[in-house]
């Protein structure tokens, strides 16, 4: 898989890439818009994320050019600006996803991994963390066979954590995943379902499934594969 | 009419000035004119007399007495005419005395003998006669034959003094009925040209923070309502440059700040991942994370208020259900009232519905139903109330938490304001989350208002314009059922077994 990262600044160009690089992906950096259009027209890129705010060309423009030659590649915008009407005319202008700055790897991790799957995605009905399955069609959960009652943004929140195991989901992420972009960043909600959550899923059984990550967030996954 | 008022307090200062002229001219006319009247008379009186003298006396000598009364009496009339005449020879008895006139306005027969002491003729002057004054005079005449005589003439005081009351009359009741007049018509032309700045104050009234693209009335007329709607027009564009500066910097700080936030996310976590670390390392890592996140969390509010006092450029405006809003924004976070066994109850009035943007009206949901779950204390009460007032959505969240202190009310929606209480709590908030609520309401044309007592509890009052014809939304199924007001408390929430 390789990626095209336009970005002008160097510092966030080079964790990103790192990160990613880490995750096995092939990365390439353009420093400004001029070289990042240049980049994408040249080779075959799977995934374009592209700074808003570039030197030369800015990002909008470097989009939509490529939009002319290439219909297909997926595009994730990277951008300090969130106004609801720059989201808008940057979808209209063919992004495929929108991440405001500061964020978190891990979501960047995941809505590049989401954009790499584009197509039909593989969702089983059933998804399986050691003894923890969860159905997403009777949205039954059962662990060790003994099955757990779950309200419904209880049953929100493990599935979603569920369907993204392995990986750690910011709370921004589960806010907007969950509730919505009005709970964001005030409440400690996500806190107390996740607490919640864990009496039922966790506290009765020695291995424990979900994880906090301290300053980023909480993932579902099997420490002792990891 | 409000006292203080410049419409009011000119036409005063302008009767009042009106009112003196007019008291100093009349009086300046009255006198005048008795000074007039009375020079009229006494000049008359002497100039008869002195005819009489030349025409009748002049002939004493020849002609004798009796030809003197019957001219006199024929060319007078005194009787008629209301004059008094009297003939007096020097070293002799009287020569003629005219009869009392037929108005019998004086005695002549009673008219004391004023010559007495002086024959050679004294000036007018008013004596008394019989009980009414009158004006009398006296002329020395001396015939070319030698006689001397002394022609007394007078007249009743009486006539001038009636003319001299008919002015008085014609000013006493003139000059109020003039001063009315004027001070109305006064009153109408000030109005009239206070009109403009009347339109102008309540222009200005209008314009607030959100509309200040707006400007006042200017009438161009050329008079100074004009130079002082031009000057507060500029006046209020400064303001607008000076507001949209403040807003377009804190908006800036918040971009500015969202990259080196990214850079020291980033750095932090791949810090975090790589490395194999001591607890001590990972826990400070986990320390500054979260701090950056907080940082994070601040500017993305400040983005928010400072995109809202822009004004309603970004509020999509649909018909939200408060009511039903209310409810499921508090099912949401029913874990967290759960968990610090807080009661919610609701007193809802079935479709109320406001013109708004969902997710943002749902945001004021959520921060104040966020700090009444913070301050109020284990196992108590927040109520939410939605209902219609005058024409306006009222949203109320109600709490017995610990209150707020009457001193530090004024400041509740400030930015970054917190009281002393909240600052003491770790409750990690930045203090804009009531700012919020504001920007929020304000942009939405509605405000908010807050009541407390300390100990009792808070009370957050929010009002919303109500959607273009939902007073009271009839197609609201879930709504039929129930009537009126109502209080109810969770049910439970479905489980999903």
């Amino acid at each position: 898989m390789r990626i095209l990262l336009v970005e002008d600044e160097s510092k966030v160009a080079g964790f990103v890439k790192r990160g990613l690089v880490a995750e096995r992906y092939a990365v390439d950096v353009a420093p400004d818009g001029k070289q990042g259009l240049e980049f994408a027209q040249t080779y075959q890129y799977d995934l374009i994320i592209l700074d808003l705010g570039l030197p030369e060309l800015d990002g909008n423009t470097v989009l939509k050019r490529v939009r002319t030659v290439d219909t297909k590649v997926p595009v994730l915008i990277l951008t300090a600006r969130d106004a609801v009407q720059d989201k808008v005319s940057n979808f209209e202008a063919g992004a495929d996803d929108y991440l405001t700055k500061p964020f978190a790897f891990a979501e960047l991790q995941v809505r590049v991994k989401a954009l790499l799957r584009r197509g039909p995605v593989n969702r089983a009905s059933t998804v399986r963390l050691r003894d923890l399955e969860l159905d997403r069609l009777s949205q039954q959960v059962k662990r060790g066979g003994k099955r757990i009652e779950l309200t419904i943004k209880e049953y929100a929140l493990l599935e979603y954590l569920m369907s993204n195991q392995g990986r750690v989901l910011s709370r921004n992420m589960i806010i907007e995943h969950v509730w919505d972009e009005s709970f964001d960043g005030l409440t400690n909600v996500v806190d107390v379902y996740i607490r919640h959550l864990r009496k039922k899923v966790d506290d009765q059984y020695e291995y424990k499934l979900i994880h906090t990550v301290r300053g980023v967030g909480y993932a579902v996954r099997d420490e002792n594969q990891a | 009419m409000k006292t203080k008022s410049l419409r009011f307090r000119m036409t005063i200062w302008y009767a009042g000035l009106l009112a003196t002229a007019l008291l100093l001219f009349g009086s300046a006319v009255y006198f005048g004119l008795e000074r007039l009247l009375n020079q009229q008379l006494n000049e008359s009186l002497v100039r008869q007399a002195r005819t009489i003298g030349d025409e009748v006396m002049v002939d004493f000598a020849t002609k004798g007495t009796h030809y003197a009364v019957t001219e006199i009496d024929e060319s007078y009339e005194p009787a008629v005419n209301a004059r008094f005449i009297r003939v007096t020879r020097e070293g002799g008895g009287f020569v003629y005395r005219s009869p009392s006139p037929r108005d019998a306005s004086f005695d002549s027969a009673k008219i004391a003998d004023v010559v007495g002491d002086d024959r050679s003729g004294y000036a007018p002057r008013l004596i008394a006669g019989n009980g009414r004054p009158m004006v009398i005079q006296g002329l020395r005449y001396e015939t070319p034959s030698g006689d001397a005589f002394l022609i007394e003439t007078g007249a009743p005081y009486q006539l001038i003094a009636a003319q001299l009351r008919s002015a008085r009359l014609a000013m006493i009741l003139g000059i109020p009925v003039f001063l009315l007049a004027a001070a109305a018509g006064g009153l109408v032309l000030v109005r009239k040209s206070l009109q403009p700045l009347r339109e102008i104050t309540e222009q200005a009234e209008r314009i607030s923070s959100t509309n200040i693209s707006q400007r006042l009335p200017v009438a161009r007329t050329g008079d100074e309502v004009e130079r002082l709607s031009l000057s507060l027009n500029r006046m209020i564009e400064r303001l607008e440059e000076s507001f949209q500066h403040i807003s377009r910097f804190s908006a800036d700080v918040a971009h500015e700040l969202r990259t080196p936030l990214t850079i020291l996310r980033g750095e932090l976590e791949t810090m975090a991942h790589q490395r194999p670390h001591d607890s001590e390392s990972l826990e400070m890592i986990g320390n500054s994370l979260e701090e950056i996140d907080r940082l994070a969390r601040i500017v993305d509010q400040l983005l928010v208020i400072s995109r809202l006092d822009v004004g309603q450029a970004g509020i999509e405006r649909e018909p939200v259900n408060l009511g039903r809003l209310a409810e499921t924004t508090a099912e949401q976070m029913r874990l967290l009232t759960d968990e610090k066994g807080i009661m919610v109850t609701f007193s809802v009035e079935p479709g109320v519905v406001v013109s708004g943007d969902r997710l943002r009206l749902k945001q004021i949901l959520v921060n104040l139903l966020d700090n009444a779950i913070k301050y109020v204390s284990e196992k108590g009460t927040i109520e939410l109330i939605v209902r219609t007032e005058v024409g306006r959505a009222l949203l109320g969240v109600s709490d017995t938490g610990i209150g707020i202190s009457a001193a530090e009310l004024p400041y509740i929606f400030d930015r970054f304001y917190r009281t002393d209480k909240a600052r003491t709590r770790a409750t990690g908030g930045a203090g804009l989350g009531l700012s919020i609520v504001k920007a929020i309401a304000i942009a939405h044309d509605g405000n908010v208002s807050v009541t407390s007592s300390e100990g009792v509890g808070t009370t957050v009052w929010v009002e919303l314009p109500l959607a273009d014809g939902y007073g009271v939304d009839e197609t609201d199924s879930e709504c039929e059922s129930r009537v009126g007001v109502e209080a109810r408390q969770f049910k439970a929430s479905p489980k999903i077994s």
